[in-house]
């Protein structure tokens, strides 16, 4: 494990209306996402590490040292803002060699620095414009580059591509995963955009009501999410109470998990995502699962949504809803549902049950 | 949505233009009129050939010179002056949370309406060689004399004129300081920038433009001064063009030269105009307000005053407050006061009211009550008509795309270049040429106030009729209303607000208007702000304080009757 940069240890802000309390670290070069809803406190945690909020108790370390009581601009710390707070009275190139006029580094080498900064970023020719005449994403361009300027040691992104329309934002979350693999740098990303927070990120920490969730790999957070809310906010997906295991489970003996039921209670929860479900809607043909199942059978098709290259369905099964994908629209409305035991993820208190 | 977007079709409709262009004619055709009889008089001799002669013979005339040199530098003084002392305050207001804040700011746009009579007044009342400033420090300090002479002096101008300016500066620079995303300020903390390399970086240059505008803004008010000069100079080595636009037209009668001084006059206020209007471009230009977030944040992030602010927040308002409101509270205080023997002291007495409403005998009292009537018909008048020729005249300028901003914008401006006793004097010499009657004048003198109260009707209710989103119209029509149902039923609901503000603008302005009406009236019309000019004039400070109070008492009822049909919900 490389040394960990940034150590949040037991963080704490009390507001009227939440608490935001936090546990946490980064290690060297790694790409971290924070994703949460709205008002789950991530922007307030990228604020508490910037300095531009103080923290009441607990302590942060970049690199070792404790910068809880350093000033913002001792902290070393960059930050790519929501609305990019680009200086209006200066150009794209002023913008950029700001922290570098701030520590009165000579003309040659900030001249170099910049240029070599706008390349990076694929701003070449825009030195000398106007920071109105760009359009959202340059402005996000010259952001970035600001904020890499001034050679930090961590680099905090609020949000950043929430401003610009869905195509332009995948582009440039592709652009800024190359700046980072390019840099090295360490970063801290707070988005509302799963999708983003998924193919962005080493790892992704999920936030809720200023909590910790989970802080994992994108796989674990989809596939093993550590809590309902993280599993529920990740994606798609059925939760079933647990008790409804024994009177549907197939079990075979062909398969690696020997299923060990342990009786249930109204705290004990299933949940599976609906790319892992099974959908059979042809009674003629055998069920095609030969490993330990839950098998859903006469359940009703109540909606088939079509998402362009497969289809999500609802399924009433016994009063419950499941979804599902399959990527054929099923021929009547009576189909029957499968899922593997090992795609289940157990939940006892709304927390995982790794057994 | 962003300003001059296109607003979608129907905004072209002729329906706007139809209802608009009256307005927009009415506007410009008052203002034109007098100017066109100026330039008439500066350039066309009694023969009827085009002469420069009348202008040649001013600009080389040495003491003409000398008033030009020292209005511009009683102006450039008196700016100076009142933009350092509101820079404090505009700090205070825009970056810290406190209470109170709402009432100075509201306290920042009594200037605009509060007539000059009335400033001249309180000045002479309260700064005055026996006025309260002075008594009080004589009966603190147990002093022989008057401590304090600033009456009719250099300093009595810069003093009223820093009255006048500061508060309005305040409230422009703050509000557009307060507007100011403050994320800047946290991304250049977040580079390295520390507090006071952040101010000198980053807020100091954004404000830049904001402080040049405003100064050239209270320039501009500093140059056309008229009342406070004329009144509080007290002598022939301060005067100001505008006092010598009067002078010449009606103590010496000379139309034709006041005629070419006042086109002197335009031109060099043209100049500051075109500086004003360089930075307001500027302005609009560099920063972008239309982001929600940001201004959002910018609340979100306003500080709670730490000790040193608090202090520094009670101090200064403390100290604006005496300065702002003590002159008028001396006004009335000083009206129910009177001597009981020739050398007693003050006590409490009605006495100038019971003269005032005629109850004894005086001939100058009479003539108060017909003062009241008249300022009160008058002022009617003018608040109606500015309010629907500015309602309608927005809407023509809202509809109309890049023409209509560049008219927009020449419609704010030329009011600044031309001052109230240049259209005053213009109305006078028309008048004049008919041999007028006294209705004849009244007409006139409407007229002059309409075009004196327009521009600011107009710029009251035209922001608020741009930032009505089309959507709201396109809602209503796709309702089935017409273009003329939704002028009535969204447009002019949502305009309430502004029109009421306006249209009490209006009323004040024309109520307190001195300058226009003074180059204007003969002894036939009286207002209030003449009689109480020629109260001063006759050393009866008192009487003046009374008809003064009754002046005040006017505008509080005005200001209680405009928020209380504000306050209503919409019908």
């Amino acid at each position: 494990m490389p040394e960990s940069a940034l150590v949040c240890s037991n963080l704490e802000v009390a507001y009227p209306e939440f608490t935001l309390s936090l546990d946490f670290s980064i290690s060297e070069g790694e790409l971290v996402s924070i994703i949460g809803p709205s008002g789950c406190g991530k922007s307030t945690t990228l604020q508490l590490i910037t300095g531009l909020l103080k923290c009441e108790k607990g302590t942060i370390r970049l690199y070792g040292r404790d910068i809880t009581n350093v000033p913002i601009w001792d902290r070393q710390i960059a930050m790519v803002f929501q609305d990019y707070a680009l200086f209006p009275h200066l150009n794209v190139e002023q913008n950029i060699a700001y922290s570098l006029k701030i520590k009165h580094i000579g003309r040659k080498e900030r001249l170099q620095t910049t240029r070599s900064l706008m390349e990076l970023v694929g701003l070449e020719g825009y030195a000398k414009r106007n920071i109105a005449q760009l359009s959202g994403g340059e402005k996000q361009r010259v952001a970035l580059a600001r904020a890499l300027a001034s050679k930090p040691k961590l680099l905090l992104l609020d949000e950043p591509l929430s401003a610009l329309d869905a195509k332009l934002r995948k582009h440039l979350r592709q652009e800024i995963r190359n700046i980072h693999d390019t840099t090295g740098i360490t970063t801290l990303y707070v988005t509302h955009d799963q999708e983003e927070a998924l193919t962005l990120s080493d790892r992704v920490l999920v936030m809720n009501n200023g909590r910790m969730e989970q802080l994992d790999t994108p796989e674990h957070v989809y596939a093993k999410p550590s809590t309902v809310f993280a599993a529920k906010f990740m994606g798609e997906g059925t939760l079933l109470p647990y008790d409804v295991i024994p009177t549907i489970l197939v079990s075979t003996d062909k398969g690696p998990d020997k299923v060990v039921f342990r009786s249930g209670g109204e705290n004990r929860q299933i949940f599976f995502r609906p790319e892992r479900v099974i959908v059979h809607d042809n009674p003629e043909l055998a069920f095609p699962e030969f490993l330990p199942h839950l098998r859903f059978n006469s359940c009703k098709v109540v909606s088939c949504e079509y998402q362009g290259g497969r289809y999500l369905l609802a399924c009433n099964w016994n009063g419950y809803t499941i979804q599902a994908f399959a990527r054929m629209k099923p021929l009547g409305d009576a189909v029957v549902l499968g899922v593997r035991m090992s795609d289940l993820t157990e939940y006892i208190d709304s927390v995982i049950n790794k057994h | 949505m962003k300003q001059g977007a296109p607003r979608s079709v129907y905004q072209h409709s002729s329906f706007y233009s139809l209802i608009g262009l009256p307005g927009l004619l009415i506007l410009i055709v008052l203002f034109i009129i007098p100017l066109a009889i100026l330039l008439f008089n500066a350039f066309v001799d009694d023969a009827g050939t085009v002469t420069f002669q009348r202008i040649t013979s001013i600009v080389t005339n040495p003491y003409i010179i000398r008033i030009l040199a020292f209005t511009l530098f009683q102006a450039f003084l008196s700016t100076f002056v009142s933009v350092l002392v509101a820079l404090p305050g505009a700090y205070l207001t825009s970056n810290f949370e406190f209470k109170g804040k709402r009432l100075i700011k509201s306290l920042c746009m009594v200037p605009f309406v509060l007539p000059s009579i009335l400033v001249v007044l309180g000045f002479v009342i309260f700064y005055g060689n026996s006025g309260m400033v002075n008594r009080m420090l004589i009966q603190l300090f147990d002093l022989n004399e008057p401590p304090l002479h600033i009456l009719y002096s250099f300093k009595a101008i810069i003093m009223a004129h820093a009255f006048y300016n500061i508060p309005i500066a305040m409230g422009l620079i703050s509000s557009y300081w307060e507007r100011l995303p403050v994320s800047a300020n946290q991304a250049a903390s977040t580079l390295g920038a520390r507090g006071f390399t952040t101010f000198r970086t980053i807020t100091l240059p954004r404000l830049t433009p904001a402080i040049i505008s405003a100064s050239t803004l209270v320039f501009l008010f500093c140059y056309s001064s008229f009342a406070i000069i004329l009144v509080l100079g007290g002598g022939p080595q301060f005067t100001t063009m505008e006092v010598e636009i009067y002078r010449e037209a009606r103590i010496m009668l000379d139309t034709n030269a006041a005629a070419a001084l006042s086109v002197v006059s335009i031109v060099i206020a043209l100049c500051f105009v075109a500086v004003y209007s360089y930075m307001q471009n500027i302005m609009s230009n560099q920063e972008e307000f239309t982001s929600p977030l940001s201004t959002r944040k910018r609340m979100m992030g306003l500080r709670k005053p730490t000790f040193a602010a608090v202090f520094l927040i009670i101090v200064y308002s403390m100290l604006l407050a005496i300065f702002v409101l003590g002159p008028m509270i001396a006004i009335v205080v000083r009206s129910f006061q009177a001597p009981l023997t020739r050398t007693s002291q003050m006590e409490f007495s009605l006495k100038w009211y019971r003269q005032l409403f005629g109850f004894s005998q005086s001939f100058l009292f009479t003539s108060a009550i017909t003062a009241i009537l008249y300022s009160t018909a008058i002022a009617f008048v003018t608040a109606l008509v500015s309010l629907i020729t500015s309602t309608i005249t927005s809407a023509i300028l809202c509809s109309l795309k890049q023409r209509g901003r560049l008219l927009t914008e020449l419609l704010a401006m030329m009011p600044m270049a031309v001052s109230s006793v240049i259209i005053g004097l213009g109305y006078h010499i028309i008048s004049s040429r008919l041999y007028g009657s006294t209705s004849w004048k009244m007409i006139a003198l409407v007229m002059a106030h309409v075009v004196i109260a327009s521009p600011l009707v107009l710029r009251t209710i035209l922001p608020t009729y741009r930032s009505i989103l089309p959507t709201y119209m396109q809602a209503s029509m796709t309702l089935g209303a017409t273009v003329s149902k939704t002028f009535r039923k969204i447009e002019i609901p949502l305009l309430r607000s502004a029109m009421v503000t306006g249209a009490s603008f209006a009323f004040a302005i024309s109520m307190g208007e001195l300058n226009a009406t003074l180059v204007l009236s003969d002894s036939h019309v009286i207002t209030i702000p003449i009689v109480m000019y020629r109260l001063i004039g006759s050393y009866n400070y008192n009487a003046a304080c009374a008809l003064g109070s009754v002046l005040i008492l006017f505008y509080i009822i005005i200001f209680f009757i405009a928020e209380s049909i504000k306050r209503k919900k919409y019908a």
